[in-house]
C-alpha cells in the first residue's frame, strides 16, 4: 500500500499552512514527520484524513484519490487517524469505544478485540470503565487500540508520545514496532525527535509549512543540522 | 462635530424623515391606510431596536413582544389603577422594559449562555408574559384586554397626530442608533459581533457593551410599545404576541439588512406591503412568514439595503455608512 | 388525587416522546427543531385522512406515524442542508430559524386546508378499573405504548451497534467520523425516528382527548421545555423530566390554575438553563 502526498498546499481561511509538501510511505514502512510547533504537522495529517481540503495537490492511496473524501470515507478505506486530542467517547466504556472502532467491519470485532487486548492488557482490565475516567496514558492506548480495531492498512498518529511518562512512551513505541513488522504502514508526527527517528525507517523535516529535509532516519539522526536544531547539541 | 459633518452624517435620516412626513398627505382621508402607515412606523422603530440587540451584538432575544407588552401593560395598568397621566406611566413602563432587557443580557453573559439558550430563556419569558397577562385577569382583563381611550392621551387618539408622534419616536430611535454606532461604542459592537473572545482580549468590555445594546434596544421596544398601546385604543395579549411582534420584526430586519442604518426602515416598510398583499388570504399569512424566514436566511442574507447599494453603486461618491 | 397523578403520568409520557425526539435531533444534528410539534400534528392529520378513507384505526395510526417519519427524513435531506454546512453556533442559529420557518409553513398549510380539523380516536372500552382505581383506557393504552417505545429505544441505544454509533456521535462527532461512521446518514435516520415518535405523540393525543391542527406550537414548546429540563443531550434525563413535569403540571393545573401551572413549567426551564444547563436530571448521556 502506497500512501503518497503530492505537492499539497493547504490553508486555514487565508493563511497558508502547508506549501508544496510531498511525502510518501510504502507498505510496512514507518515514516516520521518531525518539526517544531506550528510547522504544520497536524495540518498535514488532517489533510490526509480529509478534515481539511488541500487548495492544491493530491493525496493518493494505492492509486486512489483521498483528497475530497470525507473523513469517514477515508477511514473506511483503511487509513485511520489517531489525533493528538484522541477524540474518544468519554461517557462510553472502553469496550464500547473499541467496538465502535470496528464499526465498518463489525464481523471482525471479536478477533480484533482479543488482538488489541493482547497488545494492551491494561485496556482489558478496564474494559467496563468509562473512557473519560482513564489516565492520560490509558486514553492514549485506547485511542490507538480503537484505531487498530478498524484493521487499518495505514495508521496516522499525531504526536503519540504527548503526555506520556517516558516508560509509557518506550512501551508504546515497542508495540508500534511490533505492528510495523506485521505489515502496517505508519505515518507519525513527533516532537520527541530521537524517539521518532529511532523507531522509523524514514523521516521528513517539516518547518514553516515546507519540507526542508528528508532521508533515512538513521542518517538524519547523525546529521549536524538536525542535531543542532532538535537534539540540543551544538 | 462641525455643522457640515453633522449634516453629512444625518443627511440620509433627514431624507427619510422628510419622506415619511409626507405620507399622510398621500394616505389622505383614508384612516385605514394611515393606520397601516402608523403601524409600519411602530415596527420600524422596533426593528431598529432588534438591530441593536441581535444585529450588532448577536443576542437572540425572542421576547420582543413581551418586552414591548410589559411596558405597555405597566403603563396602562398604572394609568388606570392609580389615575396617573400616561406621560408619567409611559416612562415607567419603558424603564421596566429597559431593566428587563438589561437583566436578560447581563445574566446571559454572566452564565455564558450561547445564542440558543438565550433564545430559549427569552422565549420562555415571552410565554410567561403571555400567561401572566391571562392569569392576572383581575388586573389585565385577560384575553379581552384593557381599553386605553380616555386615559389622558388625547393626542394619540387622532390618526394624523398619532402618525407624527410615532414618526418622532422612530427618528429618535434612529438618532440614538446613529449616535451609538458612530462613537467608540459602535466600533466595539463591530468588534464583538465579529469575535467576542478577540474583542475581550483587545480590551473591550464585552459585558458592558452587550448589556448597553440590550438596554437601549429594550428601552426603545418598551417606549414605542407603551405609546402604541395608547394609540391602539386597546391593549391585549394578542397585540404583543410572539407571532404578532417577534416574527415580523425578525423578518423585517433580515429583509432590510442587519447592521445597516436604514435596513430596519426599508425592511419594515417592505413587510407592511407584504402583509397587505397577503391579507385577503387569511390564515395563509403564517405560511408566507415561514417561507420568508427560510428564503431570507438561506438565499437573501444581505437584505434590501445591500441590494440597493449594488444597484446605485455607480452614482457618485458614497459616504461610508455605519 | 390518584386520578390527577395518573393524568400527569400519561401526559408526561407523551411529552417525553416529543422531548426525546428534540433531544436526539439536537444531540446528533446540532439543530434545535422548532417544528417538532408540527411533525406530531402532521402525523395525526395523516392518520385522520387515512381513517376518512375507511382504513381501520390501527393501520391508520401506523400510517400517520410513518408519514411523520417520512416528513422528518425529507426535511433533514432538504431544508436543513444549508444548516449542516456550518458547525456549532452558526448551525444552531440557522437550524433554529429554518425550523421556525418550517413550523409556520406547516401550521399555515394545515390550518388553511383543515380549518375545523379534529382527530379523535375512539376506544371500545371507556375505562377500566385496576386495583380499585378507575382509569381511562385511552390513557392506559397510550402510556403503555409510550413505555414500550422508550424501552425499545433504550435497548436499541444501549445494545445495538447502530445505537452505540448514535450515542457516539452525540458524545463526539469527530471521533465517530474517525471510526468510519457517516454522521449525515445516521442523522437522517435519527431525524426520521424522532419524527415518528412525534407522530406517535400526535396520534396518542387524538386517542387521549383530541388533536387539532393548531396544537403544533404548543407541542413544540412543551417538548422543548421537557428537553431543556432533562438536558438537551441526555436521553435518560428527558424521560424522567417528562414524567416529572407532567405530574407537576397536572397537580398545579388542578390546584392553582392552568396559566400559573404553565408559568411554573416555564420557570423550571429557565432556572435549569441558568443554573444547570446540562439538565436537572442529566448525568452524562
Amino acid at each position: 500500500m502506497l500512501l503518497r502526498i503530492e505537492a499539497i498546499h493547504a490553508r486555514y481561511d487565508q493563511t497558508p499552512v502547508l506549501r508544496d509538501v510531498s511525502i510518501e510511505a510504502r507498505r510496512g514502512e514507518a515514516v516520521a514527520v518531525i518539526g517544531p510547533n506550528g510547522a504544520g504537522k497536524t495540518t498535514l495529517l488532517r489533510t490526509i484524513i480529509g478534515m481539511l481540503r488541500p487548495s492544491q495537490g493530491r493525496v493518493l492511496y494505492d492509486g486512489r484519490h483521498l483528497d475530497g473524501l470525507r473523513p469517514f470515507e477515508v477511514a473506511r478505506l483503511g487509513v485511520v487517524y489517531v489525533p493528538a486530542e484522541k477524540e474518544l467517547f468519554p461517557g462510553m466504556s472502553v469496550l464500547e469505544n473499541l467496538e465502535l472502532g470496528a464499526y465498518r467491519e463489525a464481523g471482525a470485532t471479536r478477533r480484533r478485540l482479543s488482538y488489541v487486548f493482547g497488545l494492551f492488557p491494561r485496556l482489558e482490565e478496564r474494559r467496563r470503565q468509562l473512557a473519560g475516567t482513564l489516565s492520560g496514558g490509558e486514553q492514549q492506548m485506547l485511542a490507538i487500540g480503537r484505531a487498530l480495531m478498524a484493521g487499518p492498512k495505514v495508521l496516522l498518529l499525531d504526536e503519540p508520545s504527548t503526555g506520556l511518562a517516558p516508560k509509557a512512551v518506550a512501551d508504546l513505541y515497542r508495540r508500534l514496532s511490533r505492528l510495523k513488522t506485521e505489515g502496517l504502514t505508519i505515518l507519525l508526527t513527533e516532537q520527541q525527535v530521537p524517539l521518532a527517528l529511532s523507531l522509523t525507517d524514514r523521516a521528513y523535516v517539516l518547518e514553516q509549512g515546507s519540507i526542508r529535509m528528508s532521508g533515512a532516519s538513521g542518517d538524519l539522526l547523525g546529521d549536524p543540522a538536525i542535531k543542532k536544531a532538535y537534539l540540543g547539541v551544538s | 462635530m462641525s455643522a457640515r459633518d453633522a449634516l453629512a452624517r444625518y443627511a440620509d435620516l433627514a431624507v427619510v424623515a422628510f419622506g415619511l412626513a409626507l405620507v399622510p398627505l398621500f394616505a389622505g382621508d383614508s384612516p385605514y391606510y394611515l393606520r397601516i402607515a402608523t403601524l409600519a412606523l411602530v415596527y420600524m422603530a422596533w426593528t431598529v431596536a432588534f438591530n441593536l440587540i441581535f444585529g450588532h451584538t448577536k443576542q437572540l432575544f425572542l421576547c420582543l413582544g413581551a418586552l414591548a407588552g410589559s411596558a405597555a401593560y405597566v403603563s396602562v395598568v398604572l394609568a388606570k389603577e392609580l389615575q396617573l397621566s400616561p406621560w408619567v406611566t409611559i416612562p415607567i413602563g419603558a424603564g421596566a422594559a429597559t431593566l428587563l432587557g438589561a437583566l436578560f443580557s447581563y445574566v446571559s453573559v454572566l452564565r455564558g449562555l450561547g445564542v440558543i439558550f438565550l433564545g430559549i430563556v427569552t422565549l420562555a419569558f415571552s410565554l410567561i408574559f403571555h400567561n401572566a397577562v391571562l392569569g392576572l385577569r383581575q388586573l389585565t382583563n385577560g384575553e379581552t384586554g384593557l381599553v386605553t381611550r380616555g386615559l389622558g392621551f388625547a393626542l394619540l387618539e387622532q390618526p394624523k397626530p398619532g402618525y407624527y408622534v410615532f414618526l418622532v419616536l422612530l427618528m429618535l430611535s434612529l438618532v440614538a442608533y446613529c449616535v451609538l454606532m458612530s462613537s467608540r461604542t459602535g466600533m466595539a459592537f463591530r468588534a464583538l459581533s465579529d469575535d467576542e473572545l478577540t474583542a475581550e482580549l483587545a480590551g473591550i468590555d464585552v459585558t458592558w457593551h452587550k448589556v448597553l445594546a440590550a438596554a437601549v434596544g429594550s428601552g426603545i421596544l418598551g417606549l414605542v410599545g407603551a405609546f402604541y398601546a395608547f394609540y391602539n385604543g386597546i391593549v391585549s395579549p394578542s397585540v404583543f404576541s410572539f407571532v404578532g411582534v417577534d416574527i415580523p420584526v425578525l423578518i423585517a430586519l433580515l429583509l432590510g439588512g442587519m447592521r445597516t442604518r436604514l435596513g430596519p426602515v426599508l425592511g419594515a416598510a417592505a413587510f407592511a406591503l407584504i402583509e397587505e398583499l397577503v391579507r385577503p388570504f387569511g390564515q395563509l399569512n403564517v405560511l408566507v412568514y415561514g417561507i420568508l424566514l427560510i428564503v431570507l436566511f438561506t438565499a437573501f442574507r444581505e437584505g434590501l439595503v445591500a441590494m440597493l447599494r449594488k444597484v446605485f453603486r455607480g452614482s457618485g461618491p458614497r459616504r461610508d455608512r455605519a | 388525587m390518584i386520578a390527577i397523578l395518573f393524568d400527569g403520568i400519561v401526559q408526561g409520557l407523551q411529552l417525553s416522546l416529543l422531548a426525546v425526539g428534540i433531544t436526539l435531533i439536537y444531540g446528533l444534528g446540532g439543530v434545535l427543531n422548532l417544528a417538532h410539534g408540527q411533525f406530531a400534528v402532521f402525523g395525526g392529520v395523516c392518520a385522520a385522512l387515512l381513517l376518512a378513507q375507511g382504513v381501520h384505526a390501527v393501520p391508520a395510526s401506523l400510517g400517520g406515524i410513518a408519514a411523520a417519519g417520512a416528513l422528518g427524513v425529507v426535511v433533514d435531506r432538504t431544508l436543513l442542508l444549508p444548516a449542516y454546512r456550518y458547525r456549532g453556533e452558526e448551525r444552531l442559529l440557522l437550524g433554529l430559524i429554518l425550523t421556525l420557518g418550517l413550523s409556520f409553513v406547516i401550521d399555515g398549510t394545515l390550518n388553511y386546508r383543515f380549518p375545523h380539523f379534529s382527530l379523535t380516536l375512539h376506544v371500545p372500552l371507556q375505562s377500566v378499573t385496576i386495583a380499585g382505581i378507575p382509569m381511562r383506557t385511552a390513557g392506559l393504552a397510550t402510556s403503555l405504548i409510550a413505555i414500550l417505545v422508550f424501552a425499545a429505544l433504550f435497548a436499541f441505544l444501549r445494545w445495538t451497534l447502530l445505537g452505540k454509533a448514535i450515542r457516539s456521535i452525540i458524545e463526539n462527532e469527530v471521533g465517530a467520523e474517525l471510526c468510519g461512521i457517516d454522521p449525515a446518514r445516521t442523522r437522517t435516520f435519527i431525524v426520521g425516528l424522532a419524527a415518528m415518535m412525534a407522530g406517535l405523540a400526535g396520534v396518542a393525543q387524538g386517542l387521549f382527548s383530541s388533536l387539532g391542527t393548531e396544537m403544533g406550537p404548543e407541542f413544540t414548546i412543551l417538548g422543548l421545555l421537557v428537553a431543556v429540563v432533562g438536558g438537551v443531550r441526555s436521553v435518560n434525563g428527558t424521560l424522567a423530566a417528562g414524567v416529572l413535569l407532567g405530574i407537576v403540571n397536572a397537580f398545579a393545573s388542578h390546584y392553582i390554575g392552568a396559566y400559573i401551572a404553565f408559568i411554573i413549567l416555564l420557570s423550571a426551564a429557565m432556572a435549569t438553563i441558568l443554573v444547570r444547563p446540562q439538565g436537572l436530571l442529566a448525568h452524562g448521556t
